[in-house]
């Protein structure tokens, strides 16, 4: 672990166990017969309630260090851990990182994601109708779907629910990707640029409503982006350069 | 859960899934079809074979057996026996009114004993119609239109007489196939409508030649006969509708020496021919001397069964019967051989052969299609390929959110479940109204197009005799689904190991 490792994994708050630890993590991909190295060595704490920015130009692998630490991918086998309230995520089998996704975490993408044959409120509901199985998910509808209209409407799409996708404006879009992502009350929310395709004005605003539900419920929340204004609404800003954690000024 | 939601509105989303449910459906359609038409068509054989010879048979050709009355007698003492019945078959010329001749097959029947054992009054065609024919709307059927005539007419040939219009008497009459004549074209609607606008056959008259062969198999004299036509009769196989003609036992049986008479016999002992000179004219004369007396003889018994004995059974019975028969009857056929010419319905010579080439070719028509149908399993599996390419990254949003790898293999197995199903149920509903309509599309296709697919005189049936049998609709539907779940398998496999990050950069 390199020095400037050691100094982004202990910006964490000293008298809290980190909700998220990623030390030494390594990660490569294989195109074809070329293995292209993308996290060499990459440390970071998340303490409970933290909003931490992962900031780095494009290719500096804080897409993969998000995918890692949401369980959607698995590091090398030299890498080191990465833990969720201690356990590690590297001992998971399939089943317990599908349920790690569904219960303790919630993605929200650039490109929104969302499933274009499902309007607003059945978009809000997958993670709900993933993690119950039928008779669970009929029992409980009424609450799941009050639950979602709530949370669709703190994000201003109370009269959208029946919209499909394609007939929303890209904020509307990614607010409906962001009451997805907070439907299962996922420890930590693992926003991937929210505001990378939106203009300046939707962004910001796609951040205020973000950065409004962390304040009133401490939810965790790690946001990559390369826009150091996004980062800047962070509690931390941990810089990513060419696969490593740095921290202070960023090197490029 | 959300397999089942997403089933749904993936079905109704996109055109791809309803091509693969179309080509499901037509598969379904296709095998369904030719398995009720070919199967219709065995039903059909077999159960006319059954109709026209009843359970068991006991044939001797030409040469005929006596003391059948006796051993008649015998069969139906039994309590295995329902019915017994005499009858004559050779072949014979008919002549038409109109001077066409052709050669058929005459059956000499006694008409009550034979209706006992075959139902053949129902054969008959030219009787009143107990519900109207539904595609008769023209009332073109005369069945319809002249009920009195047509209870006439079922009295006359259910007693194979007919009475003569001038002197009122009763007069042994033919009964022919409806087909014989060719003066009966079919309607559409199924009846039969006679080329003169009238009641079958000009005129209304035959005469029938017969050639009586000695015991030995020799001609004899050529004997002829005119007889009326008394009515027709349908079996709906054209073989036996276009080639046979019924008359009564005891008519037929003198013009072919069966009937009982004097045996006479040249030298040997006693009997015989002799010239004989008056002892006060002194004229010479030939005097005819008996030898004994000739018992009547006919070619076939038929023999039905009562309820609940398998023809096996009967057969069995009646060897039994026969041997007894032999033992006090030196003249008549071998009881050795018995097996050969006592025999139940299904091996008659010719139509056993038959049925097992069309059962044989069932199976192969059968596997045929089952084959080609496979090509719905590819084309499933061709579009759910071309489908998880395209939702791909809806799979990774899937895995994003928690779904498993089972789940999402749930999913596209859903999907392509939903399309078997929806596949198949259409490709029933299609079959169904098809083979219900097969004739009259057929007919349509004939007169519209020239297309004529059912020959009668090629496939003996006058019409084309499907119909869906309810186990093997439901076993080609579960086929149908089966295909469409195969088709989804790879792709799902494929779908459900994606890597989910992969699946959601794919572009």
């Amino acid at each position: 672990m390199t020095m400037l490792d050691e100094h982004a994994a202990s910006a964490a708050s000293a008298d809290q166990e980190p909700l998220l630890r990623a030390r030494d993590v390594r990660k490569t991909y294989r195109l074809g017969k070329v293995t292209v190295p993308v996290l060499h060595g990459c440390s970071l704490d998340v303490a409970p309630g933290e909003c931490v920015a992962v900031l780095g130009a494009s290719g500096s692998g804080k897409s993969t260090l998000l995918h890692l630490l949401g369980g959607l991918d698995r590091p090398d086998k030299d890498s080191g851990p990465i833990t969720f309230e201690g356990g590690d995520l590297r001992r998971m089998g399939g089943r317990g990182l599908d349920r790690y996704r569904t219960d303790r975490v919630g993605f929200v993408f650039q490109f929104y994601h969302l499933l274009p044959e499902l309007d607003v409120l059945h978009n809000a509901l997958l993670p709900s109708m993933v993690r119950l199985n039928r008779l669970a998910f009929l029992a409980q509808r009424s609450a799941l779907r009050e639950r979602a209209t709530a949370t669709l409407t703190r994000f201003g799409l109370g009269d959208r629910l029946r919209h499909k996708p394609r007939e929303l404006s890209g904020g509307e879009r990614q607010r409906v990707a962001i009451a997805r992502a907070l439907m299962n009350g996922p420890d930590v929310l693992l926003a991937d640029e929210p505001t990378g395709n939106l203009d300046a004005k939707t962004g910001a605003s796609i951040l205020d409503a973000l950065m409004a539900y962390r304040a009133e419920q401490g939810q965790t929340m790690v946001i990559v982006t390369h826009d150091s204004a996004t980062a800047d609404r962070a509690d931390r800003i941990v810089h990513l350069h060419d696969g490593k954690v740095v921290s202070g000024a960023p090197a490029f | 859960m959300f397999q089942s939601l997403l089933t749904r509105r993936y079905l109704v989303s996109k055109v791809m899934p309803l091509l693969a449910a179309v080509a499901v459906a037509l598969c379904t359609a296709m095998v369904l079809i030719v398995w009720s038409v070919m199967g219709g068509f065995l039903t059909l054989l077999i159960s006319s074979g059954r109709t026209l010879i009843g359970d068991v048979e006991i044939s001797w050709p030409v040469v005929g057996i006596p003391h059948y009355e006796r051993l008649m007698g015998d069969l139906q003492a039994d309590p295995m026996i329902e019915a017994v019945s005499p009858t004559i078959e050779t072949f014979g010329l008919l002549g038409l009114a109109t001077g066409e001749r052709r050669t058929v097959r005459v059956v000499g029947i006694e008409p009550a004993s034979y209706h006992a054992v075959t139902g053949y009054r129902d054969q008959l065609w030219w009787q009143p119609l107990v519900e109207g024919l539904e595609g008769d709307t023209g009332g073109r059927d005369l069945r319809n239109t002249h009920q009195p005539e047509m209870a006439f007419y079922l009295e006359e040939g259910s007693r194979l007489l007919e009475k003569d219009p001038e002197t009122d008497e009763l007069r042994p009459a033919v009964v022919v196939g409806t087909q014989v004549s060719r003066w009966n074209i079919r309607d559409p609607a199924g009846f039969l409508v006679p080329l003169n606008n009238d009641f079958f056959l000009p005129d209304r008259e035959v005469s029938l030649t017969v050639l009586p062969l000695s015991q030995a198999g020799v001609a004899i004299n050529v004997q002829s006969r005119k007889l009326p036509v008394a009515n027709e009769f349908t079996t709906g196989m054209y073989e036996v509708d276009a080639n046979y003609v019924l008359m009564p036992l005891d008519v037929l049986q003198p013009l072919l020496n069966m009937h009982a008479g004097r045996r006479v016999s040249q030298g040997g002992s006693g009997g015989g021919v002799r010239v004989a000179v008056d002892p006060v004219t002194g004229e010479e004369s030939f005097v005819v001397e008996a030898s004994g007396e000739e018992p009547a003889r006919v070619t076939n018994i038929l023999v039905r069964a009562v309820e609940g004995v398998t023809p096996a059974e009967l057969e069995a019975r009646v060897e039994e019967i026969y041997f007894g028969f032999a033992r006090e009857f030196e003249d008549a056929p071998p009881p050795s051989l018995a097996a050969n010419w006592i025999y139940v319905w299904r091996d008659k010579p010719g139509l056993s052969s038959f049925i097992k080439a069309v059962e044989k070719e069932i199976g192969l028509i059968l596997l045929l299609f089952l084959i080609v149908s496979l090509t719905a399993v590819f084309l499933v599996f061709a579009i759910f390929w071309s489908m998880i390419s395209e939702k791909t990254r809806d799979i990774g949003i899937l895995r994003a959110v928690g779904a498993s790898t089972l789940g999402i293999i749930g999913l596209f197995l859903r999907y392509g479940l939903a399309i078997g199903v929806v596949g198949s149920v259409c490709g029933l509903a299609l079959a169904i109204v098809i083979v219900d309509n097969i004739n009259p599309i057929h007919e349509w296709l004939g007169r519209a197009l020239g297309i004529v697919v059912w020959d009668p005189a090629t496939y003996y049936f006058t019409e084309i005799p499907a119909r869906v049998v309810p186990w093997q609709a439901l076993a080609v539907a579960a086929g149908g689904m089966c295909s469409a779940l195969l088709g989804a398998l790879i792709p799902a496999i494929r779908a459900a190991t994606m890597d989910p990050v992969r699946a959601l950069r794919f572009e």
